[in-house]
């Protein structure tokens, strides 16, 4: 055999490796889907209902589930709440990260201890949060859980802002500045609009965190505001459980990451480490 | 990516910057917004949470606290056997469960390496389960593992002829903790493949070349020259995935509610139960004070190699 086809063999067997593993991964969401579009009867059945006929390929229970399950209210809560909490933690991120780049404000200690907020266990706070927001009248408004998830996710959008910042050369700042702008007119008028893309990366990763986001939703809700996620585990925990409903929920509640990881893939590495890893 | 740039940090920075009075007032009120903010979790939750250690606080009897010493920490050491069955099962999850994330990822980078630029396609598709919220992946799991319709214990039947009788995962208290591990590596093995690629697509060729001209053989290659110089992505990457799974909540609740019993109680799961089942604030506290050490000295390690590497 020759180099070259030993090289074309090789790679073929290591791609069936990989489709076989690619399998694996995919068919826990592959089942889910086919699954939003079964009978409950077909559910139950065995052998189990693989494909299920073409007459049911209809949005039967994604109608269901977004009316009479309350996904569509659950959808309307977590955009709320996600979209807050992404503009806050950019919004705040984006001011403390440039004053961490630019001036070290507070040395690199400061830096680092921002980092290890972002590894507070957060079952750890929830009782001394949940006591504030009872005490403020907060629980079971959009805000407990816009101040939560944005506390949170602060530290994560700060470094990887700060990454991104620490990427442009500091010469045009340093000419704005020496001719009189202020630093707010520096970060302003030249960094922000340099640093677009981080800006739209740290956006968009807080925004599919809080619309993730499980704990807080749980305890900080009651009636009144019912992210997608609470209202998945409510249905999967009733008493009749109608699993094409939350199949099709499900599938509702997995399009924002989904989109994420295909449309932001240049930025998801350094994205997931808080940019320790950039690709 | 290359292992010198790995670490973010920026050299010193001189000039303007920070010579001038108003501008660095100005840098201070930058970051006061987000310090009152992450002080609102750390330093104050944490002084509340040390108070409450203290007491006696059942929310359920009566809102009044009473000051009771040690009890709480004496009761969590000596007299809680489930608390220590949570750090246990949390344990196995941190240790065995992104163990088995890191070899599977290991593995998969190496193959998904030798692709080419024909595994983009591959990579894309493996990334799906990271983004997916922990509770749909265990509303998607429970399906898969269900005993009576699920398609998990249809296969093993079926490939079995019927010879196997498999277990009935969830709710089997041998097999319930392993569905959560399970789930877990699913979901997490594409993250570890991920930046262990990037890590492979940052080292020269030329060193690979290299060492091939020399007549290294493949093991070698990777044993002597790859993994030395993957280390760092090696060790962050299982720290993440050791801090963030020592809080794994979201899967236990969705998936066993912590049973059959309490054999697949995390702690954070159990120390859910305490604080928003059972109503006891004092000792909650204190189960919260014992995870935020350990997070402490995860996160130290954590910290002190970005650190250093950021020195190179």
């Amino acid at each position: 055999m020759t180099p070259h086809n030993k090289k074309v063999l090789r790679q073929i067997i290591i791609g069936i490796f990989l489709t076989l593993a690619l399998v694996f991964f995919l068919f826990p969401v592959v089942w889910m889907f086919l699954t939003s579009f079964k009978t409950q009867g077909q559910i139950f059945a065995s052998p189990p209902v693989l494909v299920p006929p073409s007459s049911q390929w209809n949005l039967d229970n994604y109608i269901a589930a977004l009316f009479d399950s309350g996904a569509l209210n659950g959808i309307r809560d977590s955009l709320i709440v996600s979209l807050s909490t992404a503009a806050i933690s950019v919004g705040v991120g984006s001011l403390a990260a440039y004053s961490l780049a630019r001036f070290r404000t507070g040395g690199e200690q400061f830096a680092f201890w921002i980092l290890s907020t972002r590894m507070f266990p957060p079952v750890a706070s929830a009782i001394p949060l949940f006591l504030i927001f009872r005490e403020l009248g907060l629980l079971d408004t959009y805000w407990a859980l816009i101040i939560a998830n944005s506390i949170f996710n602060l530290p994560f959008a700060i470094w990887l802002i700060k990454g991104f910042i620490e990427d442009l050369p500091v010469e045009l700042e340093e000419s704005a500045l020496i001719d009189g702008a202020s630093v707010f007119g520096a970060f302003w008028r030249i960094t922000l609009p340099l640093i677009g893309p981080g800006l739209v990366t740290s956006f968009l990763f807080t925004f599919v965190f809080a619309w993730n986001e499980f704990m807080f939703a749980l305890l900080m809700t009651r009636r009144s505001v019912r992210p997608l996620t609470v209202i998945i585990q409510s249905l999967a925990g009733g008493h009749e459980i109608l699993w094409a409903q939350i199949a099709a929920a499900g599938m509702l509640a997995i399009i924002p990451g989904t989109l994420l990881v295909i449309f932001l893939q240049r930025y998801i590495v350094r994205g997931l480490t808080m940019g320790a890893l950039k690709n | 990516m290359s292992t010198q740039r790995l670490f973010n940090l920026p050299e010193r920075l001189g000039g303007i910057f920070g010579s001038d009075r108003r501008h660095r007032l100005a840098a201070f009120l930058f970051v006061l917004p987000a310090l009152v903010m992450l002080l609102a979790i750390t330093i104050y939750p944490l002084i509340r949470t040390l108070q409450l250690a203290f007491v006696s606080l059942e929310l359920s009897i009566s809102p009044n606290e009473q000051y009771v010493g040690l009890d709480n920490f004496v009761r969590a050491f000596t007299d809680d056997p489930r608390f220590w069955n949570s750090m246990k099962n949390t344990a196995v999850l941190v240790f065995v469960g992104v163990g088995i994330q890191l070899v599977f990822g290991f593995v998969l980078a190496l193959m998904a390496n030798e692709m080419g630029r024909r595994r983009t396609v591959w990579v894309t598709l493996f990334m799906i389960p990271i983004m997916i919220a922990p509770v749909v992946a265990g509303f998607q799991f429970r399906v898969i593992f269900n005993d009576t319709f699920g398609p998990l214990n249809y296969l093993i039947e079926w490939a079995s002829g019927g010879r196997i009788t498999p277990p009935a995962w969830v709710a089997d208290p041998g097999t319930s903790l392993l569905t959560i591990m399970i789930t877990d590596i699913w979901q997490w093995t594409p993250f570890m493949l991920l930046i262990i690629l990037a890590g492979l697509e940052s080292i020269s060729q030329e060193i690979e070349e290299a060492a091939q001209v020399d007549g290294a053989s493949y093991w070698q290659l990777l044993w002597r020259i790859r993994v030395p110089l993957l280390l760092p992505v090696l060790i962050i990457g299982v720290l993440i995935r050791m801090m963030d799974t020592f809080k794994t909540f979201d899967l236990v609740f969705l998936l066993t509610g912590g049973g059959p019993g309490s054999s697949s109680e995390t702690v954070a799961f159990y120390t859910y139960l305490n604080g928003f089942r059972f109503f006891s604030m004092g000792y909650t506290a204190v189960l919260a004070l014992i995870q935020l050490v350990i997070i402490v000295i995860i996160s130290q390690v954590f910290l002190k190699l970005q650190q250093r590497r950021g020195a190179i």
